[in-house]
C-alpha cells in the first residue's frame, strides 16, 4: 500500500508537472487545421485587463486552445463520447452511412425571416419592375438524406423550402430536390461534389431558358480532401477525393474578383487554395464578395447574376457555358445596399441559390 | 477559477504545489492564503477586497468575542459580527429579490442593484458565522494569527462550493498538519474522481438539460427525461466538486468532512438529507435548529423550528421564490414523514425507495426552474397538463443520445461501483494487478477529462450561483 501511494503520488505529480511544462513552453499554434479556425492568442497582461476580468477570461480560452497535443486529446474525447458513453453525436457531429454530418436542428424562424427579408430587400431595390427574370433554388444540406433515416433530429425540409417558395412568390422556384442523392455530397464535408452535379446545373440553366450543357474533363486533386467535418468530429475517418471539371470554355473565361473594390483577374479554379486549409476553396477561390466571369465563347448574350453561398462556388462554373457573363455575388461579404455600385440589373437572369444550412443560419447575410 | 479547467489543473495547481511544498512549515498557510486570494480574484478581481475585509472582520470579532467572554459585550460583538456577515450576504445576494418583491407589492419601481454575486459568498459567510459562534460558545479559541484565519476562510479547495468546513474541524490542522504519500495519493485519486464525475457525467447531462430548455419540441416524456438528467447532473456536479475539494484538501494535508453519501439510495427524505449536502444540513442543525430548541420543545414550536430551518435552507440556495418553495416542500415532507410515515417506510423498503426518488425528483424540477412561474410550468409539463404529446422526435433522439450516460450516472450514484471494486480487489488480492490497473485507470481518466477541457466542451458549474 505504501509503495502504491508513493508511485501514485510520483506518477500524478510528474504527469501534471510535465503537462504544465508543455503548456508553458510549447510554441504557439496560430491556426487549427482540423477545426478550420484561428486559435486564441495569449492575452495581454495589464492592470486594466486584470481588473476588468478580461485577462482571465481570455486566458481560459488561450489555455484550452493552445493545449499541447490538443487534436489528439480532442480525438480521445470524441472516442470516449462515442464508444464509451454511446453518444449519438459529438458537439452536434455524427457519422452515419459513411458520412460525417452536423445536426441542423431546429429550424430557426429568426434566421429564415432574416434571409427572406434580405431577399425582399434585394428584389425591391434592384429587380422589381426591371427586365430581369428572378429564380430561387434551395440546396438541402446532406441531413436531408441522413438525419431522419438514422434517427437524428432534422428540420422539416419540405416545410422549410416551401416557406421560401411561397413567400418569395416573385421568384420562380427551381426544384432540385428530386435530382439529388447522398452520393452527391462529400463524405467528410458539408458541400456537394462538383463532378456529381452537372445534371443539376443543366436542369437549373434549362429552367432559366439557358443551355449550359457542355463536356468536361474530370480532374482529380492529388491531395487528400479532409472536409470541414472531418477535423471537427475528431474521429478517425478516411478523407475524400476532390474532383473538378474543366474544358476549353471554362479555361478561356475571364474571371475577375472584386474583393478589394478593383477587378483582379484570377482563375476559375484556384490551385493555390487546393493545397491550403480548405481545398473546397479551389472553386472560385472560396469566399469572395463579387466575381465576374466573362465567357468569350458563349453562343448567347444572356447574362446571369448568381446570389449564392459556398454551394454556388462549385456550381457556378457549370452554369457558365449557358451565359455570356455570370456575376457571382455573396451578400455575406458585400453589403446589399452597395450592390448597385457594381451591377446594373437589366436584361438578366437572376438566381438565388442557397443551402438550407445558410438559410437557417443567415445572420451573416448583409 | 474552477477546478475543472485547464487553467486550474495545469497552470495554477502545479505552481501552488511547487511553492507550497518547498516553503517552510511556518509559511505554508501564507502560501495557501495568497494562492487562495489569487484563485478567488481570478474570477472576481474586485471581490478580493471584500474577501480580505471579510477575513479581517472575522478575525477582529473573533478576538473581541473571546476577550469579553462571559460579559454582555461578547454577545454584542457576536450579534454585530453575525449581523455584518448576514448584511453582506443580503446585500450581494438578496437585495434585488427584496427590491423586486417590494416593488410588486407596493407598485413602486425602485431600480434593481444588479450586483454580480461574489462567488461562494453563501459558503464562506456560513464558515465565518460558525467560527464566531463557536468562539462565543467556547468550543474553539479565537485564532490569533490572521493568516491562519484567512487560510481557513479563503482556503481555495473549499472556497467557492464547500463543503462548509467548520473551523472547529480544522483549527488544529491549520496549526500543524502532516503531509504524507498516503494522503497525497488519496488526494490525487479523489481529485480525479471528482473531475471525472463533473466533466464526463455532469457536463454531458448538462448538455441534455440545456437542449431541453431551448427545445421547441417538448413532450411529457421530455420533462421526465429532463428531470432525471437534472437530478443526476446536480448530484454529479456538486458531489464531484466536493470530491475535488476533499482531494485537494488531502494533498495540502487537510481532512474535510464528507459532503455526500449516496443520497439516492435513501429510504426516507430525512435519510436523504443526512446524505445530501451534509455540511449544509449539519450546519443548519447545529446553528439554527438546535439553538431554536430543536425537537425538545412543544409540537407547535418544533413545527415552527422545522419551518424556519427549511425556509432558510431553500433561501440559502437562491434568491427566488422557487428555492423557498423547494425548501418548504422538504420541510412539509419531513414533517409528514416524521409524524405519519416512519413505520411504513421502515416496513416497505421498495416503496420507500420509490417514494424518495419520486419526491426528490419533483423537488429538483422546482429547483431547476429560473423562477416560481417556470417551476409550476415544469410541473404541469411533467404531469401532462400542458397539452403536449407523450413523446416527440427530439425526446426519442435525446433518450437514445443520453440514455447510456443516464444509466451510467444512475448506477454511479449508488455504491455499486464501490462494491464491484471491492469484490475485484478481494478476488485478486496479493497481486500487483489491481494497483497497476487503478493507476492506469486514473491516468487515463485524467487524460480524457483533459481532452474534454481542451475541446472547450460545455462546462458550467451549477453551485457557483449559491
Amino acid at each position: 500500500m505504501k509503495h502504491k501511494n508513493i508511485i501514485t503520488t510520483v506518477i500524478f505529480a510528474l504527469m501534471i508537472s510535465a503537462i504544465s511544462a508543455l503548456c508553458l513552453f510549447k510554441p504557439h499554434t496560430i491556426y487549427s487545421e482540423s477545426e478550420r479556425r484561428f486559435l486564441a492568442e495569449k492575452p495581454v497582461f495589464s492592470l486594466d485587463s486584470v481588473a476588468a476580468g478580461e485577462f482571465m477570461s481570455e486566458f481560459e480560452g488561450y489555455a484550452a486552445d493552445q493545449f499541447p497535443a490538443r487534436d489528439k486529446l480532442r480525438s480521445l474525447k470524441a472516442m470516449f463520447a462515442e464508444y464509451i458513453l454511446n453518444k449519438k453525436d459529438n458537439n452536434g457531429l455524427f457519422t452515419a452511412d459513411g458520412h460525417i454530418s452536423k445536426i441542423e436542428y431546429p429550424a430557426n424562424p429568426h434566421m429564415t425571416s432574416h434571409a427572406k427579408e434580405r431577399f425582399d430587400y434585394l428584389y425591391k431595390t434592384y429587380m422589381q419592375d426591371k427586365n430581369v427574370n428572378v429564380y430561387l433554388s434551395v440546396v438541402p444540406d446532406k441531413n436531408y438524406f441522413l438525419a431522419q433515416k438514422n434517427g437524428y433530429p432534422s428540420i422539416n425540409y419540405e416545410e422549410f423550402i416551401s416557406s421560401f417558395k411561397h413567400e418569395m412568390d416573385y421568384m420562380k422556384y427551381i426544384d432540385i430536390l428530386p435530382m439529388l442523392t447522398l452520393d452527391d455530397y462529400y463524405k467528410t464535408d458539408s458541400h456537394w461534389r462538383q463532378e456529381k452535379i452537372q445534371d443539376i446545373a443543366w436542369h437549373i440553366a434549362e429552367s432559366m431558358g439557358a443551355d449550359a450543357k457542355s463536356l468536361y474533363t474530370v480532374n482529380t486533386l492529388d491531395y487528400p480532401f479532409e472536409g470541414v467535418y472531418m477535423g471537427q468530429s475528431a474521429l478517425p475517418s478516411k478523407p475524400d477525393t476532390l474532383k473538378y471539371l474543366t474544358n476549353d470554355i471554362l479555361s478561356e473565361c475571364k474571371v475577375s474578383y472584386f474583393d478589394s473594390g478593383k477587378a483582379v483577374t484570377g482563375d476559375m479554379y484556384d490551385m493555390e487554395k487546393a493545397y491550403g486549409k480548405d481545398p473546397y476553396e479551389i472553386f472560385l477561390s472560396g469566399t469572395s464578395a463579387l466575381i465576374e466571369i466573362d465567357n468569350p465563347n458563349a453562343k448567347t448574350d444572356k447574362e446571369l447574376v448568381l446570389f449564392r453561398d459556398s454551394f454556388g462556388s462549385s456550381l457556378a462554373p457549370l452554369l457558365v457555358p449557358g451565359y455570356s457573363k455570370v456575376t457571382v455575388v455573396d451578400i455575406r461579404y458585400l453589403q446589399s445596399s452597395f450592390l448597385g455600385n457594381f451591377i446594373k440589373f437589366d436584361n438578366q437572369d437572376v438566381l438565388f441559390l442557397y443551402s438550407t444550412t445558410l438559410l437557417n443560419n443567415s445572420m451573416g447575410m448583409r | 477559477m474552477i477546478f475543472s479547467s485547464i487553467t486550474f489543473l495545469y497552470y495554477f495547481l502545479p505552481a501552488v504545489l511547487v511553492v507550497y511544498f518547498i516553503s517552510p512549515k511556518q509559511l505554508k498557510n501564507t502560501v495557501l492564503l495568497i494562492s487562495s486570494l489569487i484563485f478567488y480574484g481570478w474570477g472576481e478581481p474586485k471581490y478580493v477586497f471584500l474577501m480580505i475585509a471579510t477575513v479581517m472582520l472575522g478575525y477582529v470579532f473573533g478576538l473581541l468575542i473571546e476577550h469579553f467572554k462571559g460579559k454582555a459585550l461578547s454577545k454584542l460583538f457576536l450579534a454585530v459580527s453575525v449581523a455584518l456577515s448576514l448584511a453582506a450576504l443580503a446585500y450581494f445576494k438578496y437585495a434585488d429579490f427584496f427590491i423586486a418583491n417590494f416593488n410588486s407589492v407596493t407598485g413602486l419601481s425602485i431600480p434593481l442593484l444588479r450586483l454580480a454575486l461574489p462567488i461562494g459568498i453563501s459558503f464562506y459567510t456560513f464558515q465565518i458565522l460558525s467560527y464566531t459562534v463557536d468562539v462565543y460558545r467556547g468550543t474553539v479559541t479565537a485564532q490569533r494569527n490572521p493568516v491562519n484565519l484567512g487560510a481557513y476562510i479563503a482556503l481555495f479547495p473549499q472556497l467557492i462550493a464547500g463543503p462548509i468546513v467548520r473551523y472547529s474541524d480544522i483549527d488544529r490542522q491549520l496549526a500543524a498538519r502532516s503531509h504524507t504519500f498516503d494522503k497525497t495519493a488519496a488526494g490525487f485519486r479523489r481529485l480525479i474522481i471528482g473531475l471525472a464525475k463533473k466533466v464526463l457525467i455532469a457536463n454531458t447531462l448538462g448538455e441534455l438539460c440545456d437542449t431541453f430548455t431551448q427545445s421547441a419540441d417538448l413532450s411529457v416524456m421530455y420533462y421526465w427525461l429532463y428531470g432525471a438528467s437534472y437530478m443526476l447532473q446536480i448530484y454529479f456536479d456538486f458531489s464531484g466538486y466536493s470530491d475535488m475539494a476533499i482531494g485537494l484538501g488531502k494533498i495540502f494535508g487537510f481532512k474535510f468532512m464528507e459532503n455526500f453519501d449516496y443520497p439516492f439510495i435513501s429510504r426516507s427524505i430525512s435519510e436523504f438529507w443526512r446524505r445530501w449536502h451534509i455540511s449544509l444540513g449539519t450546519w443548519f442543525r447545529d446553528y439554527v435548529y438546535i439553538p431554536l430548541g430543536g425537537n425538545r420543545v412543544k409540537r407547535l414550536r418544533m413545527l415552527f423550528n422545522i419551518f424556519i430551518v427549511w425556509f432558510l435552507t431553500g433561501f440559502w440556495h437562491g434568491a427566488e421564490w422557487n428555492f423557498i418553495i423547494w425548501g418548504l416542500y422538504f420541510g412539509i415532507l419531513l414533517t409528514i414523514e416524521k409524524f405519519f410515515f416512519t413505520d411504513i417506510l421502515k416496513k416497505h423498503k421498495i416503496f420507500a425507495h420509490i417514494y424518495v426518488i419520486f419526491f426528490v425528483f419533483v423537488s429538483f424540477m422546482i429547483f431547476s426552474a429560473g423562477n416560481l412561474a417556470q417551476a409550476f410550468d415544469y410541473l404541469r409539463g411533467m404531469f401532462g397538463m400542458k397539452d403536449l404529446p407523450l413523446l416527440s422526435a427530439e425526446t426519442v433522439y435525446n433518450l437514445k443520445n443520453y440514455g447510456f450516460v443516464l444509466i451510467i450516472a444512475a448506477i454511479g450514484a449508488t455504491p455499486a461501483v464501490k462494491f464491484i471494486r471491492n469484490r475485484f480487489y478481494a478476488r485478486i488480492k496479493n497481486t500487483l494487478l489491481p494497483d497497476v490497473a487503478e493507476i492506469i485507470i486514473f491516468a487515463v481518466l485524467l487524460l480524457i477529462v483533459t481532452g474534454y477541457l481542451a475541446d472547450g466542451s460545455f462546462n458550467p458549474f451549477l453551485y457557483f450561483r449559491f
